[in-house]
């Protein structure tokens, strides 16, 4: 049954990881369709990417709006997971259920939502009206990842500073602030990663000036060229990068608490 | 601490709590508002009606739409459970060093977002694509099979890769928590392997099912762009029908009926998914 079982999980990574091999490989393949046999390998499509001005302001234009959103997930994150894990909190339940709104509620009709709030409290579409949308959004992860952490804390630490006198605050700077720093780092990685690869709601709340995500949604369904495996793969791996960077940063701090 | 009535929990709460009304609650309430508006000619005039539920009600297309929309969900749900329960099981008992990494692993293609996952599947499928392509490389087949992509299948495959990592989760917590003693004690009870799996395993855990199915049920339904770019002509969807209403068509007050439907199904099933998790637990305390 194991032997079955190590099969079929063979398998299953196989398909998870199937397509991103297949735009890696048509990304550097020499020919205009993308289709079998390869043809011979090229960096073209890489040059032709790099060379794009119009590409290039929306990569400007996804970092300045994934850094504000990063922060501010990460804030409301860890004020959450702390009011979670830590210290006790009214209605608890009610507020963890609150927390996973933003994941639950469809994306399209959060936006829509979003979109006709903003439109009776007369605020334009901006980019500001995205990273107050996209904050929201990543908010539940963001929890998620700094209460992982906090949950491995040994609270011990924190009676035995309040045993040495220390208040509630200075405790909670010179112990758990340090102790979750991990934490915070890794969802500020995972935020940026999710809010530069977010589209829906992006679409529906910026305005003239539009991020990557946008700009590479009108490319796929308009001109499908062998460039965009290039940009595809440029993205995929960007993010694995900062994925696996988080990954270790988290997982370091469980390996010293 | 009693000095105030706030304790530091509330006051970090606080502001979270705050973003979460003003960017989350306030903007479904008054979704739910205009739900309750109408169209009227090129304005939207404030009385009161359920003039739009009513049309929602009485019309086959949207009936329709919402019942594919759910058995959409309810086939991955299946596909996803079926699939991953091997994998969770595998991840929770047979692997000991490798156990997060082999997370990592699965969680790693989620990242890479919707679009970039779907244009994946984009290439993978055409009638140029590379499985057609293959297929005819290697005499399988003698001309490219157009039904692949821009096809329901195209969709409800990109559907089940996309959340599938979300039912593997529910189902390894569910794996993690489970006592292999409950086993031993089976097989020394002389109960054969089906009955092991079918009396002991799955109720055991059902709650991590019903907890991955409700978050892959829920996606499922509200996903927008797998359908629209996958689907062709069957990626006119509930969601897309939704979009459709605030964007072209402009009827905002029935675009946000539709939603508030669709809403309101979710909220029952998730109540129902809530409820059959509290009982099935209680039943494996019982155990």
């Amino acid at each position: 049954m194991t032997r079955a079982a190590t099969v079929w999980v063979y398998l299953v990574f196989g398909f998870m990881y199937l397509p991103i091999a297949m735009i890696l490989l048509f990304s550097i393949n020499d020919a205009d369709v993308m289709a079998f046999p390869i043809q011979g390998l090229t960096a073209a499509w890489y040059a032709d990417i790099i060379a794009d001005a119009r590409l290039g302001a929306g990569f400007l234009t996804t970092l300045f709006v994934a850094f504000p959103v990063a922060i501010l997930s990460t804030l409301l994150g860890a004020s959450a997971a702390l009011a979670l894990v830590f210290y006790p909190v009214r209605w608890k339940g009610i507020f963890a259920a609150a927390l996973l709104l933003p994941f639950l509620v469809p994306r399209l009709i959060l936006a829509v939502a979003q979109l006709i709030l903003f439109k009776e409290v007369n605020i334009d579409r901006s980019l500001w009206t995205v990273i107050a949308g996209q904050s929201i959004i990543i908010l539940p992860f963001s929890t998620l990842i700094i209460a992982s952490v906090l949950i491995r804390l040994d609270r011990r630490l924190i009676e035995a500073a309040a045993d040495l006198g220390a208040s509630g605050w200075s405790s909670f700077r010179r112990v758990v602030l340090p102790l979750m720093g991990n934490g915070l780092l890794a969802s500020w990685v995972i935020a940026f990663v999710l809010s530069s690869s977010e589209y829906v709601l992006t679409a529906f709340l910026s305005g003239r000036e539009q991020p990557l995500s946008v700009l590479v949604a009108s490319d796929f369904r308009f001109n499908l060229s062998p460039s965009l495996n290039a940009l595809a793969v440029l993205i995929v791996f960007g993010n694995i990068a900062l994925v696996v960077l988080a990954e270790a940063i988290r997982r370091r701090s469980g390996a010293k608490a | 601490m009693r000095r105030s009535i706030l304790s530091v929990g509330d006051w970090l709460a606080l502001p979270v709590v705050a973003a979460l009304i003003a960017l989350c609650c306030a903007p479904l309430l008054i979704l739910l508002a205009y739900s309750f508006f109408q169209v009227d000619f090129v304005t939207i005039s404030y009385d009161l009606t359920l003039a739009n539920y009513a049309k929602i009600a009485g019309s086959e297309t949207y009936r329709g739409l919402i019942a594919r929309a759910f058995g959409s969900a309810f086939l991955v749900v299946t596909l996803t459970a079926v699939i991953g329960y091997p994998v969770a099981w595998f991840v929770a008992k047979r692997v000991h060093a490798a156990k997060s990494t082999l997370l990592t692993l699965l969680l790693v293609p989620l990242y890479s977002g919707d679009l970039i996952r779907i244009f994946a599947w984009r290439v993978l499928l055409g009638a140029e694509g590379a499985i057609n392509r293959s297929l005819m490389w290697l005499g399988v087949i003698d001309e490219p099979f157009s039904g692949l992509l821009f096809s329901p299948l195209a969709t409800h495959i990109a559907l089940t890769y996309n959340y599938l990592p979300f039912m593997v989760i529910g189902l390894w917590l569910a794996f993690e928590s489970l006592d292999d003693r409950w086993l031993e004690a089976a097989a020394d009870l002389g109960a054969p392997a089906p009955a092991r799996f079918l009396r002991v395993i799955l109720p055991l855990t059902v709650p991590g099912l019903v907890a991955g199915g409700l978050m892959v049920f829920v996606m499922v339904a509200g996903d927008y762009l797998t359908p629209q770019l996958l689907g062709g002509a069957s990626g006119i969807t509930i969601i897309s029908a939704i979009n459709d209403l605030f964007g072209t068509a402009f009827d905002w007050p029935l675009g946000s009926a539709i939603a508030w439907t669709m809403l309101s199904i979710l909220m029952v099933c998730f109540g129902l998914g809530a409820l059959a998790i509290r009982r099935s637990s209680l039943v494996a305390e019982d155990v």
